[in-house]
């Protein structure tokens, strides 16, 4: 029982590599055997190639100074907290929020089997986040260190004690997850605040992992010392990989009988965890009067009203509005360095157009056009169903890209402006080359997701992630930005900043000026004949 | 109010709506009754402009469908079967954007959203997002869209289809008082019942053959609507069949 009722939830968690989204349907075998491959290949080489690199980084110079214990501890923490992240939103749908709980519990299964299978199944994605961390360190330490029955057993002992803390800190923090999730007001908006700060740290981690791992190894005696002095019983952890079995046996108890009260708490509190109703924050009606909108305003509300109802939405086409103010800002700060940097290795006309590449760069990565046609999905009728013009449908959702495009462009713009020293001539064009590309972007968007709708999705991912559209609307930008760089080496450095840039400016204008004319002449009837 | 000329609609190798012709006066319900993929859906989406057709007219109020699809539009409200509306709105802001559109006064707008939401005991819900919503009440919530901006003719698919008892008995008398005040409404049912009491005329369509039409007492005489349409339908059958052999 409990065994097929685990392989239903891993099914669940890696319904990706079974089914087809986009296409509504089962993979074929060889499909999903090639998925899992590659995933396996994700997991080992890549992920676990990374934590055994660090590994190779701080273990050698540890094991030097008999400092084996901080090691683990270090590695131990790495894959504590991969295998809390990892897991603790798996966590909050799998026990707190699943969606066959219902289901389930009419059918004549004991609610123990319930619950063991959710909590081994968040057991099981907590083993193998930490293990792509501990078992590449084990390794590491077996090779390089010491390999003997002792740190063989005290391994697999570290292993099971960083996943018994790694399952309670997840239900924990799932349970932290689904009351704050319940509660919030503006959960879109929070999610891609969260989402957004998660990616900040992210990179902030990768760019000083380097300075931090030297900087810790420099001191590892110190910070070895302080920690054996004043924390022994976190010393002792250490201690449990390189093969004191008594050390494991206490952990191995703590952290078994943590688990076992986490059992027993959820267990009380399970039926009631598992049927409870979404208490989202029930907002009051208040009547009011409600002001005229014409129609193109009417329609512009409603695009960003889609577009900030979503977090996926806004995380995929709309990154370039939260970067765009940052570089504004990063430019006042350091832009006259960095363009002094470039002018002494490229000449100084040449930073000024890698500046401008660069800002038609960032243009692109606001893309929110490109899939709005597709979201309109079976709410098309609603649009096609009213006395609207198309066209002022269309303009609307170009509207948005434009204003979420063009309104902090000018912000880098004038810090561009500033900071640089540039004719009037340059400076005219560093106006005009990125607003146009900005206008140029959100037109072959907006004609690419037109010209390739995909009105049948059943998940917002499908058209927001996964489309044609998008496709060629991020890889297009890019492609673009590359091919104007490429020219520019070719035949721009000859021709002289001016000369060149205004010549792209010119194709953008006219280019943007084709596709305006198409999507009012053409596009407004092809929107309307949209089944 | 609703003239349909002709009307044909194929769908490849198939025809949907075939040589369709109807006509739906000022003050008329008009029930439009078929069994499932008979046409009623096509020929109700080709009234409202969002399923072209190859042959026919459809004129609202004396304006073309395919001539002026705007104008006609601006006359009429549609509820399709399934109400798929903004999930991503509340009640009250989806109700704003149709008022908007439909150019309604708000004053007017406001009167009418708490009329019809206190009618169907929405109100307390408006501002809840419509993804919140269950069936009905995005139903209720697409009836009141309808009602908002006072369309002349409301064309309705399978209206009644999630509605409780007292919705479904509210609706029936918005649908009467609508028509009192000289407005038009057609609308596709699989409750004959409901066709039969509610209903001035009705039309009954098999295979994209309109097969019957004209007041409740033309169509059914002394029998009941189930009855008449049952046997209507096997006569049509067996006649294919005929035909075919």
């Amino acid at each position: 029982m409990i065994g097929v009722l685990v392989k239903k939830q891993l099914m669940e968690v890696f319904k990706g590599y079974f089914y087809n989204q986009k296409k509504n349907k089962a993979r074929s075998k060889a499909g999903t055997i090639g998925m899992l491959i590659g995933y396996a290949f994700l997991m080992i080489f890549v992920m676990g190639g990374i934590f055994a690199f660090v590994s190779l980084m701080i273990g050698p110079t540890l094991f030097g100074l008999e400092l084996d214990w901080l090691y683990f501890l270090m590695m131990g923490m790495i894959a504590l907290m991969l295998g809390v992240f990892g897991s603790v939103f798996n966590t909050y749908a799998s026990l707190y929020k699943a969606k066959d709980n219902d289901m389930l519990l009419a059918m004549p299964i004991p609610v123990h089997a319930i619950l063991i299978s959710r909590l081994l199944n968040v057991y099981l994605l907590g083993l193998m986040y930490s293990g792509i961390v501990i078992l590449p360190a084990l390794i590491i330490y077996w090779i390089m260190g010491t390999f003997s029955v002792t740190t063989l057993i005290g391994g697999i002992g570290l292993i099971l004690i960083l996943s018994f803390f790694i399952l309670v800190l997840s239900c924990v923090l799932g349970y932290v997850v689904a009351q704050i999730s319940s509660r919030l007001k503006n959960k879109s908006f929070t999610t891609v605040i969260i989402s957004v700060v998660f990616l900040g740290l992210y990179y902030i981690v990768c760019f000083r992992m380097q300075n931090f791992i030297s900087s810790f190894l420099a001191n590892a005696v110190l910070v070895g010392d302080t920690i054996h002095g004043k924390a022994f019983i976190v010393y002792s952890l250490g201690l449990v990989g390189q093969g004191n079995l008594i050390s494991m046996l206490i952990w191995l108890l703590i952290s078994g009988a943590l688990v076992l009260l986490t059992g027993r708490i959820i267990s009380r509190s399970f039926v009631k965890l598992a049927t409870v109703s979404d208490v989202a924050v029930k907002r009051e009606y208040k009547e009011t009067t409600a002001k005229k909108r014409g129609v193109f305003g009417t329609l512009l509300a409603k695009e960003f009203g889609r577009f900030t109802a979503s977090p996926t939405y806004m995380l995929n086409c709309g990154l370039g509005v939260l970067i765009m103010p940052v570089l504004a800002v990063a430019i006042l700060i350091k832009g006259k360095m960095v363009a002094d940097l470039l002018g002494s290795v490229f000449g100084p006309e040449a930073a000024v157009f890698l500046i401008c590449l660069g800002l038609g760069a960032v243009a692109s990565m606001n893309d929110m056009a490109a899939p709005s046609v597709s979201l309109e999905g079976k709410n098309l009728w609603i649009l096609q169903s009213m006395p609207i013009d198309p066209v002022k449908v269309l303009m609307a959702k170009l509207s948005v890209q434009l204003l979420l495009t063009e309104i902090p462009m000018i912000l880098v713009i004038l810090a561009s402006l500033i900071v640089l020293e540039l004719t009037p001539v340059q400076m005219i064009l560093m106006v005009l080359y990125p607003l146009l590309f900005g206008l140029m972007m959100a037109l072959i968007d907006l004609t690419i997701g037109l010209k390739f709708p995909n009105l049948t999705w059943t998940n917002e991912m499908v058209p927001v992630k996964q489309s044609f559209s998008i496709f060629v609307a991020l890889f297009g930008g890019w492609i673009l930005v590359a091919a104007m760089g490429g020219l520019y080496l070719w035949k721009g450095m000859d021709m002289g900043f001016v000369t060149y840039v205004g010549i792209c400016t010119v194709f953008e204008a006219l280019l943007s000026a084709v596709l305006l004319v198409w999507l009012v002449k053409r596009g407004g009837k092809e929107f309307a004949e949209l089944r | 109010m609703l003239q349909i000329k002709e009307l044909t609609k194929t769908f490849g190798e198939k025809t949907a709506v075939d040589n369709l012709s109807l006509h739906i006066a000022p003050g008329e319900i008009y029930g439009f009754i078929g069994h499932n993929g008979a046409g009623k859906t096509t020929t109700l989406r080709s009234i409202i402009g969002i399923q072209d057709f190859d042959k026919g007219e459809i004129l609202v109020d004396g304006t073309s469908v395919a001539a002026d699809p705007i104008g006609c539009k601006k006359k009429i409200a549609y509820i399709p079967d399934n109400p798929d509306l903004y999930e991503f709105m509340s009640g009250i802001k989806y109700l704003n954007f149709v008022g908007d559109i439909f150019k309604v006064e708000p004053g007017i707008r406001k009167e009418r959203i708490r009329k019809y939401a206190d009618l169907f005991g929405l109100t307390q819900d408006l501002a809840q997002p419509i993804a919140s919503y269950s069936h009905g009440m995005k139903q209720k919530l697409a009836i009141i869209s309808a009602w908002i901006h006072d369309p002349k003719l409301i064309l309705m698919d399978e209206p009644f289809v999630g509605l409780d008892p007292k919705a479904a008995h509210i609706l029936k008398g918005m649908m009467r008082e609508h028509c009192d005040k000289g407005g038009a409404i057609f609308f596709s049912t699989h409750v004959l019942e409901v066709a039969e009491k509610l209903c001035d005329k009705v039309a009954i369509i098999k295979g994209g053959h309109l097969i019957r039409f004209g007041t409740m007492e033309e169509v059914k005489g002394d029998d009941s609507l189930e009855d008449v349409f049952l046997e209507l339908a096997e006569d049509q059958e067996a006649e294919k069949q005929g035909s075919e052999a």
